[in-house]
């Protein structure tokens, strides 16, 4: 019975409540947009002071400033064709490595010869090929120099060719011009062909010197 | 019986006539209580409702205008890379109020002369003395003379933040970028020419993009400025331009004018060489003509031979050259010591309709087609008959501007399509325009190794820049004094391209009256004095712009050396 006596006042009391609400929430959105608008004219004078030490900055230093200062101190200039390089590789040919000359070092071999395979050896990327010989794959990185006996019996069959492949003329006439001189020599120079071009190649045919005149004259006059 | 009696029905007593008339009242009064109230709660509940519609949506107190971005009251002007050229900011402002000034008039004028030595001390005091309402003492005032001013403490004195339009870079591109007038509206150059866009608050939020790029100006100003000095020239000239696209990357005009105060600038300086005023350049047409006659047939090669005498009579005039041949020699070699007797045969072949036909197809006959307003118009023979045409096609007789020219060789190395020439960058905000042809792509492609040759060989050997590839023509021409071509007094030019092989600028450079000097050997011809200034800019900028330098690579030079006469 009371209660319900009492309803109209509970209903006044409800709506005043809810509106009291949304009052309060409004007056709370009010209050954040204020302070949003608060950031952003902050945000905005902020822009301003930027642009305007910007300004000054740039204006402090324009490029006819600059200019002057570097006529007048720091004197730099633009870089030549030749200081600008195109790529990486251009960079590296501008610097050479140090070639360096080690005459002492003993000669190393980059493999060591290995005892030859018992079975072929099969390649991997083609199985049905032959297998390849040992030597082909001992490759040693270094002048293969000749033993000195071998190198000079080489000589002497390319001496022996040469007068081969003369005619037999110019052998006889080469005998006759010694012979002329030193008859002793005769047999020597038959046993000895090879030392005969030695000679010859001492003495320049060219060149006026009294020494090798008769030399010169001989091989000349046989011609 | 039962009948009432009169004595019975007796007349309402007073008493009750009385109630019934106070009911009657009293209902009114209710009425009219009633309608006060509500008349009242009416209007309580409309001042509670604006209560509540403020609280909710109204402003608060200091609350300030939203903004969410700086918009300036005049737009920026900046260059290709963003770079300020033109701001406003706020500026201080000294204004005075004579009517206000209550302290000692005498005192206020010398103090005044004192702190702002401008005007003298009796002009501060008739000032003040004048009656009139207001004068400015100065405007973009400093802050150390806006506090000194301020501590004078004189409430006529008006200290007023205004905005005021800065160029950072002074004297840097000002006739391309111009200067405002006193109400803040262009009065030269983009300024002017933009005004609309700068100043309507819609758009002034976005900044004007030039297509200027400052480094590249600053390089050919001070080159320029530097042989305007050396030979005591005048005045001087300067363009740089996009081959492909028509963008001006500088341009400049000697002597230089500072646009933050433009009350200072002489006519001289705001006068603009580049692109108001028109000269007559000379040799530097003669790459046109030799284009014409390549695209109309008459010329079949570099190799073709004409008679080059030393002097050569046509038409009741006589020609001459200043490198005369004296014999028969190849269009290689009338390009490359620039033989007035040769190209005037060749322009002969021309013709004069054609002639004036590629002409007004490379815009030489109209006003230069640019934004700016201060754009000159070309001059052309008021009787165009044979001779003339002989005479245009070594550029005598024709006065075109500086731009122009510049114009005229990007037509002719970007394959011979003429686009027409523009200060604001070219990008998605402003696409390049359609361009329209004027020479085949052959002869642009052959015009390469012949401009080179011109380098290399001939008359612009000190324009080299070493590994850039440049290629060019020198032009002398005689300045008209009083009618007359002056034997001694010239206006010298260069329009040079580079790298030749891929041409992607064009620059041109003009001396106006330079003397002769000691390094020159007295002469005062181009290949002396305006050629090294390209060669020197060209060495600056082009690795700015991007371009490798490369000592082998050069254009198709097999094309024109094998009709070159080597000197015994």
């Amino acid at each position: 019975m009371s209660v319900r006596s009492f309803h109209s006042v509970f209903m006044a009391s409800a709506v005043a409540g809810a509106a009291l609400g949304c009052y309060l929430v409004s007056l709370r959105v009010a209050s954040e947009r204020a302070a949003l608008e608060d950031v952003e004219s902050t945000i905005v004078q902020t822009q301003t002071d930027i642009r305007l030490l910007q300004t000054e900055v740039g204006t402090r230093s324009r490029l006819t400033q600059l200019e002057r200062w570097n006529a007048s101190a720091l004197d730099l200039s633009a870089p030549g064709a030749s200081q600008i390089l195109g790529d990486k590789f251009q960079l590296a040919t501008l610097v050479r490595p140090q070639h360096k000359l080690e005459v002492e070092a003993p000669v190393v071999l980059a493999a060591a010869p290995a005892p030859p395979p018992s079975q072929p050896l099969a390649r991997d990327s083609d199985p049905d090929a032959a297998p390849a010989p040992s030597g082909d794959l001992l490759h040693t990185a270094s002048l293969k120099v000749e033993p000195h006996e071998a190198s000079a019996r080489k000589q002497a069959t390319v001496k022996l060719a040469e007068p081969k492949a003369q005619p037999a003329k110019a052998v006889a006439a080469a005998e006759k011009a010694t012979g002329k001189k030193t008859g002793e020599k005769v047999a020597a120079a038959e046993t000895k062909p090879v030392t005969r071009p030695v000679r010859t190649a001492k003495v320049d045919p060219l060149a006026p010197l009294p020494g090798g005149k008769s030399t010169a004259k001989g091989t000349r006059t046989d011609r | 019986m039962n009948a009432p009696t009169a004595a019975l029905v007796a007349p309402r007593p007073e008493r009750l006539r009385l109630v019934g008339q106070r009911r009657q009242i009293l209902s009114l009064m209710h009425q009219r209580l009633m309608l006060g109230m509500l008349v009242y709660a009416g209007v309580v509940a409309l001042i509670v409702l604006r209560i509540l519609y403020l609280a909710a949506f109204g402003d608060h107190a200091g609350s300030r205008p939203t903004v969410s971005a700086y918009i300036p009251e005049r737009g920026d002007i900046v260059d290709r890379d963003g770079q300020p050229l033109a701001r406003t900011i706020d500026a201080w402002s000294i204004g005075l109020h004579p009517t206000k000034v209550i302290g000692d008039k005498l005192q206020l004028a010398r103090k005044l002369a004192q702190l702002m030595p401008e005007k003298s001390e009796a002009e501060y005091f008739a000032m003040l003395r004048s009656g009139k309402n207001f004068f400015y003492l100065r405007r973009r005032a400093a802050p150390d003379v806006v506090e000194a001013v301020n501590a004078l403490g004189e409430p006529g004195i008006a200290l007023n933040r205004e905005p005021e339009r800065l160029y950072p870079q002074t004297f840097l591109a000002a006739h391309v970028i111009g200067f405002t007038n006193i109400d803040g509206h262009g009065a030269y150059g983009a300024e002017r020419a933009f005004d609309k866009q700068l100043s309507d608050p819609a758009l002034r939020g976005q900044p004007v993009q030039l297509s200027i790029s400052m480094t590249v100006q600053q390089a050919l100003e001070h080159e320029l400025q530097d042989a305007m000095t050396k030979f005591s020239a005048i005045g001087a000239a300067g363009v740089v331009m996009d081959v492909h696209t028509g963008e001006v990357l500088a341009m400049t005009s000697l002597p230089a004018m500072n646009p933050n105060a433009p009350g200072k600038i002489t006519p001289d300086q705001m006068f603009n060489r580049a692109a108001l005023g028109v000269y007559e350049l000379g040799s530097t047409f003669k790459p046109f003509t030799l284009a014409m006659a390549m695209d109309s047939g008459v010329v079949s090669g570099p190799g073709q031979m004409y008679n080059c005498p030393d002097a050569l009579p046509a038409y009741g005039h006589i020609i001459h050259d200043t490198h005369p041949f004296g014999r028969r020699c190849s269009v290689a070699e009338i390009m490359m010591e620039s033989s007035n007797i040769g190209m005037a045969q060749m322009a002969d072949q021309v013709g004069t309709a054609r002639q004036k036909a590629f002409l007004k197809k490379m815009g030489f006959l109209d006003r230069v087609e640019i934004e700016l307003k201060e754009r000159g118009r070309s001059l052309t023979p008021s009787t165009w008959g044979p001779f003339e045409t002989m005479t245009v096609g070594f550029g005598q007789g024709i006065a075109v501007a500086p731009l122009q020219l510049a114009m005229g060789y990007a037509t002719l190395f970007d394959g011979g399509v003429y686009h027409p020439p523009t200060i604001l960058k070219i990008g998605p905000n402003h696409p390049l325009p359609p361009g329209r042809r004027v020479f085949t792509a052959d002869t642009s492609y052959r015009m390469r190794s012949l401009l080179r040759l011109v380098v290399m060989k001939g008359t612009g050997k000190n324009a080299n820049a070493p590994g850039y590839r440049v290629g060019g023509k020198t032009g002398t021409a005689q300045k008209v004094i009083n009618g007359r071509y002056s034997q001694s007094i010239n206006i010298t030019s260069f329009a040079g391209v580079f790298p030749m092989d891929d041409p992607r600028y064009v620059i041109v450079v003009m001396l106006d009256e330079p003397k002769a000097t000691k390094e020159t050997y007295g002469f005062t011809t181009a290949g002396w004095n305006v050629a090294p200034v390209v060669g020197k800019t060209i060495s600056r900028i082009a690795p700015m712009l991007g371009i490798a330098p490369d000592m082998h690579r050069e254009p198709d030079m097999s094309e024109v050396l094998p009709y070159v006469q080597e000197a015994k």
